[in-house]
């Protein structure tokens, strides 16, 4: 049997043996379903909670009505703008020629209260125009000289639904594949010299190259365990939970196409990631050392999600797919969303992936035939 | 007379800014308990583990069987097992894999791991505790499993560096027994302590070692001469 297969083998009933990796993966696929559900509960709530408005004055004819249809409960106060504050969520001043309206954007219930407000107004500006029109004998249809209509290329829930899962997805993909395999690189590495079986591994004659990548498939296995145990779940869970959005309520789902890049993309950040944490847990003298050297880690995995997240529409040039963990996150976003993949950007990802984990190799090659790993121990 | 199984010559190793070793030589044959002697920081683990290819020679030559630790370090690995005070096993193995998965690293063919592994843990008496897992066992055990895995690869040059450090007067008597057995078996041991006592009782020839220089070295009747005993003339060349 070749070295490589023999310390895989180990490697991996190690792990199978080690309470704390089979926790943390267990923990994962229980977790993502569990925070899906908090969400859509969250998310129908908003969408059908009604919000109070504190009013003063007289409410035009037939706005109380549009008013109430649309959620918004009115509550007659002495001073709109002081209730606004805390009381209710909005404050609105009827006047004879003008409303005043009062709300703290700082509140989410009042920034949803005021989106509510003005469409409400929009509408019922309209319809008062349009009688006014058909009074003075003029066809209503000079206020829209250029009608719209709109044709969405998809269903808006659907297009909701996926702007979810594209930050969703590749947060927990990266997150999964770091963390799922992350204290078996440091049980590997740092442990090994740790409890001082690291001089007894390295007299053996089997080539250093072969031991160090026996170890890295093992860790890249359970980091892809780990991935696809929490995204597997999460997709379960997806297909329980409906998200509400306009036009009603839909269940999310992955197509084929954004699932094989998303295997594929995850077979790579595995590889890359297990050699990068293996070099820390390398560098380290302990398992406690090697969780503080992997700590920065975690703003990797972040990061590049938060860009999904607030700058929904980024489409950079193809230079930036050649940053690791930035290009799978861009990638992944594009086959969810759009449900097409750039193979150009594709093939970048795909090779800087690669590059950064042979580089990660290497370095932990070289840490891993160094004296000083040893004198230092 | 037979080529000496390691032969060190003027070695010289620097670790980090000190000058661990000052060119030593030294050799040791095989059926003979060699002794590598001295104080706490007088090179002998940084000279075993050049010995072992842990460490590179900075200057000097040292080969192993014939085999030199610069151009074939993988060979000489073949035939050398080290047993250190350092008792590291990996403690969700069990014994019995503990010791395989050395014997597979170390080369033995696959359809004999299985009657070298079972034959190293009848030789050492591991049979009650064998696939117990390696955290519930006692210094003692894990120090025979220790062994276990250096021997599997029946290796013609043993190194024992302070093997006995952390054990029981039981468990250390039969490290003992084991190195005087592996003599008999024509073996190379080289035997590191600073335990005089030992090395009295166990070496055929011991090499006596002072701030990286061998200050004494031939049989342990002829570095003990006229003292008492070898813990004496021990001090005598190091005060």
């Amino acid at each position: 049997m070749s070295p490589l297969l023999i310390v895989f083998k180990k490697e991996m009933l190690e792990i199978v043996r080690d309470r704390r990796t089979l926790i943390a993966i267990g923990l994962a696929a229980l977790a993502t379903p569990l925070i899906m559900t908090v969400i859509s509960q969250l998310a129908t709530k908003t969408a059908t909670q009604t919000y109070t408005v504190g009013y003063s004055g007289e409410i035009p004819v037939g706005l109380d009505v549009l008013l109430r249809a649309t959620g918004l409960k009115l509550e007659r106060v002495a001073d709109p703008a002081a209730a606004a504050k805390q009381q209710v969520d909005l404050g609105v001043v009827f006047q004879a020629a003008q409303i005043d309206e009062y709300y703290d954007p700082t509140r989410q219930g009042a920034q949803i209260a005021d989106t509510r407000l003005q469409t409400v107004l929009g509408r019922y500006e309209a319809a008062k125009a349009e009688a006014a029109l058909r009074e003075r004998g003029v066809d209503p249809g000079v206020l829209h000289p250029l009608p719209v209509t709109v044709h969405p290329l998809s269903s808006p829930v659907k297009a909701a639904g996926n702007a979810f899962l594209s930050f969703f997805l590749p947060y927990i993909l990266i997150t999964m594949v770091l963390t799922g395999g992350l204290s078996a690189a440091l049980d590997s590495s740092a442990g090994e010299r740790e409890r001082k079986t690291l001089e007894s591994l390295l007299l053996t004659p089997a080539p250093r190259s072969r031991i160090l990548l026996g170890k890295i498939l093992a860790i890249g296995a359970i980091s892809l365990v780990a991935a696809v145990a929490a995204i597997g779940s999460m997709l379960l869970a997806l297909t329980q939970i409906a998200l509400p959005g306009e036009g009603g309520s839909s269940h999310i789902s992955l197509t084929p196409l954004a699932a094989g890049v998303m295997v594929w993309l995850a077979i790579l950040l595995a590889g890359t990631f297990s050699s990068l944490t293996l070099t820390l847990g390398t560098l380290a003298k302990n398992f406690r050392q090697g969780q503080a050297y992997a700590t920065p880690l975690y703003f990797i995995t972040i990061f590049p999600a938060s860009i999904i997240l607030f700058i929904p529409d980024f489409n950079p040039n193809l230079a930036y797919y050649l940053i690791p963990i930035l290009n799978a996150v861009l990638v992944l976003r594009d086959a969810i969303v759009h449900n097409t993949v750039a193979w150009p950007a594709l093939g970048v990802t795909s090779a800087s992936l690669v590059v950064a984990g042979v580089a990660c190799w290497f370095a932990a090659l070289r840490l891993f035939t160094r004296e000083a790993l040893l004198v230092r121990s | 007379m037979s080529p000496a199984a390691v032969t060190v010559d003027r070695l010289e190793k620097t670790l980090g800014k000190n000058k661990v070793l000052r060119g030593i030589s030294l050799e040791a044959n095989a059926g003979e308990i060699f002794g590598l002697l001295g104080p706490n920081g007088a090179g002998k683990t940084t000279t075993l583990r050049v010995i072992c290819t842990l460490l590179a020679p900075e200057s000097g030559a040292v080969k192993v069987l014939g085999f030199d630790t610069r151009s074939a370090p993988e060979e000489v690995r073949r035939r050398v097992g080290v047993v250190t005070a350092d008792i590291g096993v990996y403690p969700r193995l069990s014994a019995r894999e503990n010791i395989t998965y050395f014997a597979q690293l170390s080369g033995v063919p696959d359809g004999e791991v299985n009657q070298r592994v079972d034959g190293v843990i009848d030789r050492l008496g591991m049979a009650s505790f064998a696939n117990q897992r390696a955290d519930s066992l006692s210094s003692g055990q894990k120090q025979k499993v220790a062994i276990g895995r250096a021997i599997v690869h029946d290796p013609e040059v043993l190194m024992f560096d302070e093997p006995t450090s952390n054990l029981d007067v039981l468990a250390s008597r039969e490290i003992r027994e084991f190195m005087v057995e592996s003599r008999g078996r024509g073996r190379c041991v080289i035997f590191s302590t600073h335990v005089l006592h030992d090395a009295e009782r166990l070496c055929d020839r011991v090499t006596i070692l002072h701030e990286g220089s061998v200050v004494a070295t031939g049989s342990t009747s002829e570095v003990r001469g006229a003292h008492r005993d070898l813990e004496d003339a021990f001090l005598e060349l190091v005060l």
